[in-house]
């Protein structure tokens, strides 16, 4: 039996392939294994027999080649875990509602397929906010998610599965969404490696739609090298999604091979992101990474970013009135489940409440905003003004970026919470996402690396941000920083 | 500003097609009255010409060529979104008598 | 109508174009011209896309908007080159998506116009905008439950927006024919009425005669007959006038054509509208159009009916009416056009214009079909014109080819040799049977001579009879006016 921690790398998994001390099958089957004995509540689903058939291909293909084909397959025999708002063919895509308890995808993401393609064997799916519409993974229909080394705390969300999973060893790397931070502030509180890309850098085709203009796929892995394969493999256009972008396939892998000039790099700090509310071990961590990086010669650049503090009105508006209208489909009537109350509606009014009561407290509350914010008398006020606003935030990243090549700031004011702590103040629990949604909102390429551990062990993220589509800056200079930090 | 009570939220929730317990009325109508007196604060910015913002590029959309493709069918030859709906009936989705 | 009030009227057509696949995804949007949509297996083409599942995104159609814009050209639109897509919110079990993507600021034509002519004269309608959208599905409705069908959900369309500028059911009956024929010469809509490929909305307000403020519209939805429209308008008007004469209120509201009962009833009042929240489609960037797109497909568009209109009457010398007739069906301007090249000369275009807007459209409007489902060809026309001109055939004997040709689509000259319909211009065999015919018509024969000359006609006639038709009517006046008088 192997021990699943010592894997630091997928380099260092595929030595162990080559060097026959472990086969994907087994590596496979002992992921499968401690998944379904943990009690984190990482997963939803497990594809069993999926996984051991694209483990016996990878065992095959390694066979054939004489070792790992690490050119065509660079994710060959590497077990995955799969958020599950993503979909795979065949398999149920519950987003972690009831609405969907029942539903299996006629098709598979792109993401997950190009993951497949590259050789990655995917374990199953992971456990999520209902809909992705949480910061603590507590609105789960199927329970919570709990922090991987701190029971009694949230794993972060909405893709607590996700770092949870990776963090406690139940999969190498995993795939989340995130939409207003739910991949790096569960990297953050969990301590791994997560990151958001540039917006449209990997196809949302086959992720169930939270807010579209704000949504983005991205990796979770214990290592930036790692977490950046998984992007590389999956990023590129793609014909089935509008909003991908045409760009030149990512190569953010060779990027880390490369030494970093550090006195070329200019990073930026803004004042916003440290006007008190920080938790002392947070500030701490933070400033102590500022130094680092200065101490490798980059140069310290104190910014603003004016509109901040109105990031997460804005996110709150746009978010859940795109998520009003995205969670329209869900009726009862193509997919999914049907409450047996529904046939016996009165009208059609009545079949479409009863059929959609099968949705958790925290999406119809963001649905009941969303539908407000885009009613006719409010619109204008509510939906057209935070669209607006939202342009002069970005407009503050645009004047930042003429200045400095990448911002680094706090993920998260605090570290992961207690179960149930901020569970009766949704404002409170949407406050906590202020240093994470500005990216989202501007379609900033930004990830978490962990840059320390609080009093009581529990991990920190650094919060590193760059301009559109310069993920190898960001890439670089994360790899840099998770080899040389030390907190 | 606009005072979110439970009439409002009632209209609201009836747009969405959402039906709310007298529990859920009551916390969410004082809940989103929080959020939305949290949101006013946007009513302080200066957006005189600024362009409301839908997507974070406005690169233009690319087009699909006027191609068919097959539409997926199961084994059976049967249309392959059939197979996750709750009830099908003559390979329509069978919902309660509606109108 | 009542000469105190004047009517508002105006137009939304929704019209279907005829692209092979859906305006979002790949499934088959176009029916096969020998299918009818209720012989296509329920669901039959739909996927995950058009279905509205989780996870799937919507990829446009390039043939939906090049077909938008020759709409707006043939109407001399303004074309947007930047447009946007919208999502209209409501919730109905044919809208998979519980929203349409559709166009609303941002249209991707506005400001045209079409040219209508009606009896009072010619007129520009104004076309207020043309926007792109996808279709929604069908309902079926049985006694206890309901099917969703969604083969049409994802079809594309353009929905046409009329000014408020027409005041008579006719003029709306002329707008709707000539935006048909547009539609249908250009090849954007297979046009097909049944199948509801063209299909329309009216907003009919009165207001008092000479008034410059609308009255409260209703909205007669969903007719999809030229004629039907024209009778729910009429209907419409009448109503709303007795309402306001009575001392009542018009109210707004959607209102439905019964054609059996010739009237129109409620279906839902403004009370019960819906807020559509429109917002941009956050999944859609903005639609850019080059202009040389604009342009190149500005240079390849077909003839349109205006243009064929004019050339008919001043190439071939046709009547304005016998123009607007052939030209009012794309069809059966083909049709006549390859007439009169089988003619091979403009010359005989004018009796060849009566056999298609005569006896032809007669036919093909008695069985409710159009000229290319019909048996009769190009040459057949042409033949007939031409044997008639050489008057190897009498215009009573081309008419009896004709309803020959029309049931078995033989040959012209098979029939005419078979039925033996050629006229007898043989003066030889003519003659004894008119010496036959003075002799036992002694009296009529002595009264013509004495200067009644109006019996002429009846010694035609008698001939006529004798030889079953078949003689050259021109030549017997001649001959028999020269046997009587010698």
């Amino acid at each position: 039996m192997a021990n699943l921690s010592s894997f630091r790398t997928i380099r260092d998994i595929h030595s162990a392939f080559e060097s026959k001390k472990l086969s994907p099958v087994e590596l496979t089957q002992e992921y499968l294994a401690a998944a379904k004995k943990s009690q984190t509540g990482a997963y939803l689903t497990f594809c069993d027999d999926l996984a051991l058939k694209q483990a016996r291909t990878a065992e095959d293909l390694i066979l054939k080649h004489g070792g790992v084909p690490r050119d065509e397959f660079p994710l060959c025999g590497i077990p995955l875990g799969i958020k599950d708002n993503l979909t795979m063919d065949g398999v149920k895509t519950t987003c972690a509602s009831k609405m969907l308890e029942t539903y299996v995808a006629p098709y598979t993401a792109t993401c997950v397929s190009r993951l497949e393609k590259a050789g990655a064997v995917t374990l199953g799916k992971l456990n999520l906010d209902e809909f992705a519409m949480g910061g603590s993974n507590e609105n789960s229909a199927f329970g919570p998610v709990r922090h991987p080394t701190h029971p009694d705390r949230v794993p972060g969300g909405s893709s607590g599965g996700s770092a949870a999973a990776v963090k406690a060893d139940l999969c190498f790397a995993s795939l989340g969404s995130d939409t207003g931070g739910s991949i790096r502030l569960p990297a953050s509180y969990c301590g791994v490696v997560g990151i958001k890309p540039t917006y449209g850098r990997v196809s949302r085709f086959g992720l169930v739609a939270f807010a579209s203009s704000l949504d983005q796929v991205g990796p979770f892995a214990r290592s930036v090298e790692d977490a950046a394969l998984l992007m590389d493999v999956m990023s590129g256009y793609d014909p089935l999604d509008s909003t991908s972008i045409h760009q030149e396939k990512l190569n953010t892998v060779a990027a880390t091979r490369l030494p970093t000039d550090w006195s070329k790099v200019r990073i930026g700090v803004p004042q916003e992101y440290f006007v008190g509310g920080l938790a002392p071990a947070v500030d701490r961590s933070i400033q102590s990474s500022l130094k680092w990086f200065e101490k490798q010669g980059a140069k310290l650049v104190p910014i603003s970013l004016p509109h901040t503090q109105y990031a997460v009105a804005v996110y709150y508006i746009v978010a859940v009135s795109e998520a009003s209208s995205n969670l329209a489909r869900f009726d009862g009537i193509r997919f999914g489940q049907r409450p047996a109350a529904s046939d016996q509606a009165k009208d059609l009014n009545d079949f479409y409440m009863k059929s959609r009561s099968l949705f958790g407290s925290e999406v119809k509350r963001r649905i009941i905003l969303g539908t407000f914010a885009l009613s006719s008398g409010y619109s204008e006020a509510y939906f057209k003004r935070a669209c607006q606003v939202r342009r002069k935030i970005v407009d503050d990243f645009t004047q930042a970026f003429e200045k400095v090549d990448l911002i680094v700031g706090p993920v998260s004011p605090t570290t992961a919470f207690k179960l149930g702590e901020k569970n009766s103040d949704p404002l409170k629990m949407y406050l906590n996402d202020i240093f994470t949604i500005p990216a989202n909102l501007a379609g900033l390429p930004a990830l978490s690396v962990p840059c320390g551990t609080d009093e009581e062990g529990l991990p920190i993220g650094l919060h590193l941000m760059a301009a559109p589509f310069q993920e190898n800056r960001l890439i670089s200079a994360a790899h840099a920083f998770q080899n040389g930090f030390e907190s | 500003m606009v005072d979110v009570n439970e009439s409002l939220t009632k209209q609201v929730a009836a747009l969405s097609r959402l039906e709310l317990s007298e529990t859920e009325m009551v916390t969410f109508s004082s809940q989103l009255s929080q959020i939305i007196k949290y949101v006013e604060k946007l009513q302080e910015v200066d957006v005189a010409g600024v362009e409301p913002m839908s997507h974070p590029f406005e690169l233009p959309t690319p087009l699909r060529p006027d191609v068919v493709l097959a539409s997926p069918k199961d084994a059976e030859g049967k249309p392959k979104v059939l197979q996750s709906a709750p009830e099908v009936l003559y390979d329509g989705y069978k919902v309660p008598p509606i109108l | 109508m009542h000469p105190e009030f004047e009517a508002v009227i105006g137009l939304e057509v929704h019209c279907q174009l005829s692209t092979e696949s859906k305006i979002f995804c790949g499934c088959r949007a176009r029916i096969p011209a020998e299918q009818s949509v209720g012989e296509i297996a329920a669901n039959s083409s739909t996927c995950p896309i058009c279905a509205g599942h989780p996870g799937t995104l919507p990829v446009l159609n390039q043939k939906v908007v090049e077909f938008a814009i020759q709409a707006g050209l043939a109407t001399n639109s303004q074309i947007h080159l930047k447009n946007r897509f919208a999502r209209k919110n409501y919730f109905y079990p044919d809208l998979p998506k519980g929203y349409q993507i559709t166009q609303f600021e941002l249209p991707i034509c506005e400001n045209g116009w079409l040219n209508i002519e009606t009896s009072t004269g010619s007129k520009k309608v104004p076309i207020q905008r043309i926007h792109m959208e996808e279709d929604a599905g069908k309902n079926v409705h049985m006694a206890d439950f309901s099917l969703v069908n969604l083969n049409r959900a994802g079809v594309p369309l353009i929905e046409i927006v009329s000014g408020p500028d027409m005041k008579t059911s006719e003029e709306a009956g002329a707008y709707l024919r000539a935006l048909y024929a547009v539609v249908t010469y250009l090849g954007i809509c297979d046009g097909n009425l049944q199948e509801g490929n063209f299909r329309c909305d009216a907003n009919v307000s009165v207001m008092p005669k000479g008034s410059t403020r609308f009255g409260t519209r209703a909205e007669i939805k969903n007719v999809n007959s030229f004629r039907f429209v024209e009778k729910a308008i009429e209907f419409e008007i009448a109503r709303q006038i007795e309402v306001i004469r009575s001392g009542g209120r018009v109210i707004q509201e959607t209102r439905t054509y019964d054609s059996d009962k010739d009237i129109t009833i409620s279906m839902r009042s403004k009370e019960e509208a819906q807020d559509y929240r429109y917002f941009t489609e956050p999944d859609l960037i903005p639609l850019i159009i080059d202009q040389a797109w604009v342009d190149q497909i500005k240079s390849r568009l077909p003839e349109l009916p205006e243009q064929k209109k004019s050339r008919l009457i001043s190439d071939l010398g046709l009547s304005a009416y016998d123009a607007g007739v052939l030209t009012g069906s794309k069809s059966l301007a083909e049709f006549f056009d390859q007439v009169v090249q089988k003619l091979g000369s403009s010359a005989l275009a004018k009796p060849a214009a009566n056999w298609v807007t005569g006896e032809i459209s007669r036919l093909i409007n008695e069985q409710g079909i159009e000229i290319h489902q019909s048996k009769i060809r190009p040459e057949h026309i042409a033949d007939l014109v031409r044997l008639v001109h050489d008057q190897v055939l009498s215009s009573t004997g081309a008419k009896k080819v004709l309803e020959l040709v029309w049931v078995s689509g033989e040959s012209v000259h098979l029939i005419v040799d078979r039925e033996g319909l050629t006229q007898v211009s043989d003066v030889s065999a003519l003659e004894p049977v008119i010496q036959k015919v003075i002799d036992s018509n002694a009296k009529q024969a002595a009264d013509f001579r004495s200067g009644k000359d109006k019996l002429l006609g009846f010694f035609v006639g008698q001939v006529m009879k004798e030889t079953g038709g078949k003689a050259n009517p021109a030549l017997l006046g001649e001959l028999i006016r020269k046997k009587l008088l010698g």
